[in-house]
């Protein structure tokens, strides 16, 4: 049996990403989430000059991309979705950027330890992957003093969605005691964690948390066609997304 | 001399009400207990397991109020030193020290400009004062300051959450207030004072840049006994065992 993530990102991919994935691998500046706001504003990232890096859930591997123009030595894409790797592989060749790509899990990655500085995960692992298991991994990977960054879902923007398919609204749905896994009708499975948590899983795992940005959407941004599960008003006035950067410790 | 800031003033005159009206009849139920219990929902310390051994540590209460947590730790062998800006709640914890014998040194001042030596302490702590009352951009910083390399900063206020969706007196399911009306909430109108709730993203950056590494923060969901405080009942347990009305931070000071 096929994992639901894999058939939901399949689908995904036929259906959206593919066609975006040029498009994305084009870009010259680094954005970040539904809202698409720049790295140079965010200051999210370390220096990657010169750096190796793993991106857990590249998709369509345009964050990795990115990586790699902005001077990043070696850039390996870790994805499950064998339809996301073939649009992956097109554009890397497309583009000539030398990407490697692995079909795996990230919460189960087939490469060696104490490999890579940087971990990165955009709507990849950091939501799609059991975070019990994937930041484990992600230590694993890392070699010392190497850190990890991933944007997922503001734990608020979680609490505030209701259980259909429908956009994100100002009345708490769900208790945040017991927040872990979400199951969407016709979609995967995602993993949520509140801050709390999220530190302690970091610490517990040798990292140190460096920082949390708490994005929220810019005041002219409109309301995304596909993302549609969080309105620009919605995220305007709360963070729907934030990122995490934390380091191994030496 | 700086002219003292706007909420200091504010918040001193809030205290001295608030005060009058409950928090020096409580005093002597608070300062009696023998366990440490954290927030409305009187979450045990002996549970929580925050702080481990404070015997012999040299502990600094900013914003202690009357003091009934400093009195707590004296109990238990630390050596604290409270620290208030309202006179009044000071005059109560004098009060508490005389009638239970306990003495420890109380100072009146803000927690954003204490008047004691860098690096002589190893625990900082608020529960519920300068974590609330004071400008985290001064008071953080101070604690910093105050602490020896290694100590420890733990301090206990109201989660983002129970902020956001603080309505009219109560604490609601709705998100009342935007974000950008977080890192500084005035609840004059309402008969309270002016607080300080940046969310965990920025009060992480504050403690970062003060020279902290945190440690953990705790989000505590109300156990299942718990009833609604008769006093502090913006918010009832139900909510609180669904969200975290309370989160206690704890960071180190980087060696």
């Amino acid at each position: 049996m096929t994992h639901p993530n894999i058939e939901a990102w399949t689908r995904e991919n036929a259906e959206h990403y593919d066609a975006r994935a040029e498009g994305a691998w084009a870009k010259e500046e680094i954005d970040w989430g539904i809202w698409r706001v720049p790295e140079a504003e965010l200051r999210a990232l370390p220096d990657v000059t010169g750096k190796d890096v793993v991106e857990l859930g590249c998709g369509t591997g345009y964050f990795g991309a990115w990586l790699k123009k902005r001077g990043a030595s070696r850039v390996v894409g870790v994805d499950p979705t064998p339809a996301q790797l073939d649009t992956a592989r097109r554009c890397n060749e497309k583009f000539g950027l030398g990407l490697e790509l692995v079909e795996a899990f990230a919460e189960e990655v087939p490469l060696a330890d104490d490999s890579f500085d940087l971990a990165i995960s955009e709507y990849g692992a950091s939501i799609w992957a059991d975070p019990y298991k994937w930041i484990p991994e992600a230590a694993r990977l890392l070699r010392p003093g190497g850190d990890v960054v991933f944007l997922c879902n503001s734990p608020l923007a979680m609490l505030c969605s209701p259980e259909e398919d429908l956009p994100t609204v100002e009345t708490l749905q769900r208790p945040q005691f017991g927040m872990f896994r979400f199951q969407w009708p016709d979609s995967g499975v995602e993993y949520h964690l509140p801050h709390g948590e999220w530190i302690r899983l970091l610490r517990a795992n040798g990292f140190e948390i460096l920082d949390l940005i708490e994005i929220q959407a810019p005041v002219d941004a409109e309301t995304d066609q596909h993302y549609d599960y969080v309105s620009a008003d919605w995220a305007s006035k709360w963070p729907s997304e934030e990122i995490w950067r934390a380091r191994l410790s030496t | 001399m700086a002219s003292t800031p706007e909420h200091v003033e504010v918040n001193r005159a809030h205290w001295t009400r608030s005060n009058a009206e409950f928090t020096d009849a409580d005093a002597e139920d608070k300062w009696a207990r023998e366990e440490i219990v954290w927030g409305s929902f009187e979450w045990p310390e002996s549970e929580l397991r925050i702080f481990g051994d404070v015997a012999g540590l040299d502990v600094v209460e900013l914003g202690c109020g009357t003091a009934y947590f400093s009195a707590w730790l004296a109990r238990r062998g630390a050596r604290p030193v409270g620290i208030d800006v309202t006179p009044a709640q000071l005059d109560t914890a004098r009060r508490m020290q005389a009638r239970h014998g306990l003495d420890f040194q109380l100072v009146e001042a803000s927690a954003e400009d204490v008047p004691l030596p860098d690096a002589s302490f190893d625990l900082a702590l608020s529960e519920f004062g300068a974590s609330i009352w004071c400008d985290p951009e001064r008071w953080i910083p101070e604690a910093a300051r105050l602490l020896r390399p290694g100590g420890r900063l733990v301090f206990a206020r109201g989660s983002t959450i129970e902020q956001l969706c603080f309505g009219e007196e109560r604490v609601t399911e709705r998100l009342e207030h935007d974000w950008s009306e977080l890192e500084r909430m005035d609840f004059r109108s309402e008969g309270g004072g002016i607080e300080f709730h940046p969310p965990v993203g920025v009060t992480l950056g504050v403690l970062r840049r003060a020279g902290f590494e945190l440690l953990a923060l705790h989000e505590l969901l109300a156990p299942p006994e718990a009833e609604t405080h008769p006093h502090y009942d913006f918010v009832t347990a139900d909510w609180a065992r669904r969200w975290p009305s309370v989160e206690i931070w704890d960071a180190r000071k980087q060696a």
